[in-house]
């Protein structure tokens, strides 16, 4: 019964991971036989300047991104749960942009930061703020990504935390309240403890979804001007599918996958420990 | 008076969260009706007559979107089928049969989902070649549904613990296989759970951009992929049409999502929080 499931992921996963690392030790492209180099092609990532910037632009999307919608997410959802009017009508809304595709969020971000006409554009100059110069300044390039990437992901994050705020007990409020919190001492004491293992399965989640992101980058900026605003993903296809180094590609490749596990293995194991330490 | 202030500070809030949310998308849908001086005009014009002048100029111009449409359709609801079928086998067999082999792929499982989806192109790019199967609805549909089964098996898995195993074990006893019971009781008692796997598997299948943007070049082309090719040739010029397209391409999932909100609720604390 498990079977179709694992041949599926087995042959379209496990199996090509495993050759992107026997890839990455070789030099190889188009038509030619892959020759076996040992770890030339990870001394020749780690030491390209582009690289570096494509880590560096990746962390600093990754840190802005995942920690706004946390903080956003978490509240909208004590929004919610504080009762609001037409409330399902107001799900609707929230979880609308989880339909959007990334090319459509991209058209319309676009269209709304258009650096004469923008809409967005004109709100900043009418409050006598910066234009956001996307595709001329890199920051401002991926700021436009962060600020594109936290609204197509915003719902995500909402979910998960709106879900495990309403599993808290009325109770416990009751009972903070007769022993007379704060609104504010009842929320460090009571929801925001009960709420960090959600909050730490949806940055998990967030982390490493958010470090594989292309598609945003690769519609908006194409990663320039300049190669200025590429972030990892883009970089391994640039590598591969422009300059056809499947080599130093897939040692890229599997670069990201250590960091994504590694991220991962931080978070499981803090998450271990702090439910241990919540038991002990 | 810090009643009213809470209220006007909570009313301002809600305005916000719904602004954000939804203001990019109801301002293309309404500008793919506006005839083109009115689209950058400022500040915005609310009154204006309706033009379906981007919709009759996408139909001539860019019947190629057309046939993504059709194409995201296909593959689409293939890659669903697929995924639902094979999750709901997985997830059958994960809930009811625990032992460590089976535990170790179900950590396999979550372990997968950690593989970033680019590192994949690159070996599968040249095998898809050598097999001639580049640029087919069948590769695109196998490549959408495996990289759901993982998350889709957890949700089953999760659904099918609450059917109580009596139920199974009555079944078995009155000489029922694996197969009837899975389909005779199982299925029908976990419909929650397909749908909640559906849910995901459509969203994600039909704006899926890199897959689409590696492995189809003409015969296979998504929607999405499509819509980025005009987003490259209109830039800055027909807005209208790229508005025109936006819509078709987002306004089927759009009132699918919410439609479906609740089992898209279901299946992502499922799916998260077991996973």
């Amino acid at each position: 019964m498990i079977a179709p499931v694992q041949t599926m992921i087995g042959t379209m996963i496990l199996l090509p991971v495993l050759y992107v690392f026997w890839l990455s030790l070789t030099v190889s492209s188009f038509g030619q036989a892959p020759v076996f180099v040992g770890f030339d092609n990870y001394v020749r990532v780690l030491s390209d300047p582009y690289f570096w910037r494509a880590l560096r632009n990746t962390m600093i999307i990754v840190l802005v991104v995942v920690h706004a919608e946390l903080l956003l997410g978490l509240g909208v959802a004590l929004l919610f749960a504080s009762g609001i009017p037409a409330r399902p009508i107001m799900l609707a809304a929230v979880l609308a942009p989880y339909a959007v595709s990334e090319i459509s969020a991209v058209v319309m971000w676009r269209y709304m930061f258009d650096l004469d006409i923008g809409y967005a554009t004109q709100v900043l100059n009418f409050f006598g703020l910066p234009t956001l110069e996307w595709a001329i300044n890199p920051v401002h390039g991926l700021m436009l990504v962060a600020i594109l990437s936290i609204w197509l992901n915003l719902p995500f994050t909402f979910v998960i935390l709106y879900a495990a705020r309403l599993a808290i007990p009325k109770d416990l409020y009751e009972a903070a309240e007769v022993d007379g919190a704060s609104p504010w001492q009842q929320f460090r004491k009571v929801t925001l403890p009960l709420l960090l293992p959600a909050m730490l399965i949806a940055m998990l989640f967030r982390y490493i979804f958010a470090f594989r992101l292309f598609s945003e980058v690769w519609l908006l900026t194409g990663g320039g001007p300049a190669r200025q605003t590429e972030v990892l993903a883009v970089y391994l296809y640039r590598e591969a599918f422009r300059y056809n180094a499947f080599g130093t590609a897939a040692a890229t490749g599997w670069l990201l996958v250590i960091a994504s596990l590694v991220l991962a293995l931080w978070y499981l194991r803090k998450l271990y420990k702090e439910m241990f330490a919540t038991n002990a | 008076m810090p009643k009213i202030l809470g209220k006007g500070l909570k009313g301002f809030a809600i305005f916000a969260v719904l602004g954000w949310s939804l203001a990019p998308i109801v301002l293309i849908l309404i500008s793919s009706f506006k005839p083109d001086r009115d689209i950058f005009a400022a500040p915005p014009r609310l009154l204006f007559e309706p033009t379906f002048d981007h919709y009759v100029a996408l139909w001539t111009r860019w019947g190629d979107f057309f046939a993504g449409l059709v194409n995201s359709l296909i593959i689409t609801t293939g890659a669903t089928i697929l995924a639902v079928v094979t999750s709901a086998m997985a997830g059958y067999a994960y809930s009811r049969y625990r032992h460590t082999v089976m535990s170790s792929s179900a950590f396999f499982l979550i372990f997968i989902r950690l593989i970033p989806p680019i590192v994949i192109t690159l070996p599968l790019f040249p095998v898809v070649n050598i097999l001639r199967i580049n640029d087919t609805h069948i590769l695109m549909i196998v490549l959408y549904a495996t990289f759901f089964v993982s998350l889709g098996t957890l949700i089953m898995r999760t659904f099918i613990d609450q059917i109580p195993k009596e139920l199974d074990e009555a079944a078995h006893i009155d000489g029922a296989s694996h197969w009837q019971i899975l389909r005779r009781i199982i299925l029908p008692l976990s419909a929650q759970g397909m749908i909640a796997v559906s849910v995901f598997v459509i969203v994600f299948a039909w704006n899926e951009f890199l897959f689409a943007f590696i492995f189809t070049t003409t015969r296979a082309k998504t929607a999405p992929l499509v819509l980025s090719e005009m987003f490259g040739a209109v830039e800055g010029v027909e807005w209208g049409v790229l508005f025109a397209a936006s819509t078709l391409q987002l306004l089927p999932v759009l009132i699918f999502v919410v439609l479906a909100q609740k089992h898209l609720v279901a299946g992502l604390t499922a799916g998260a929080t077991k996973g």
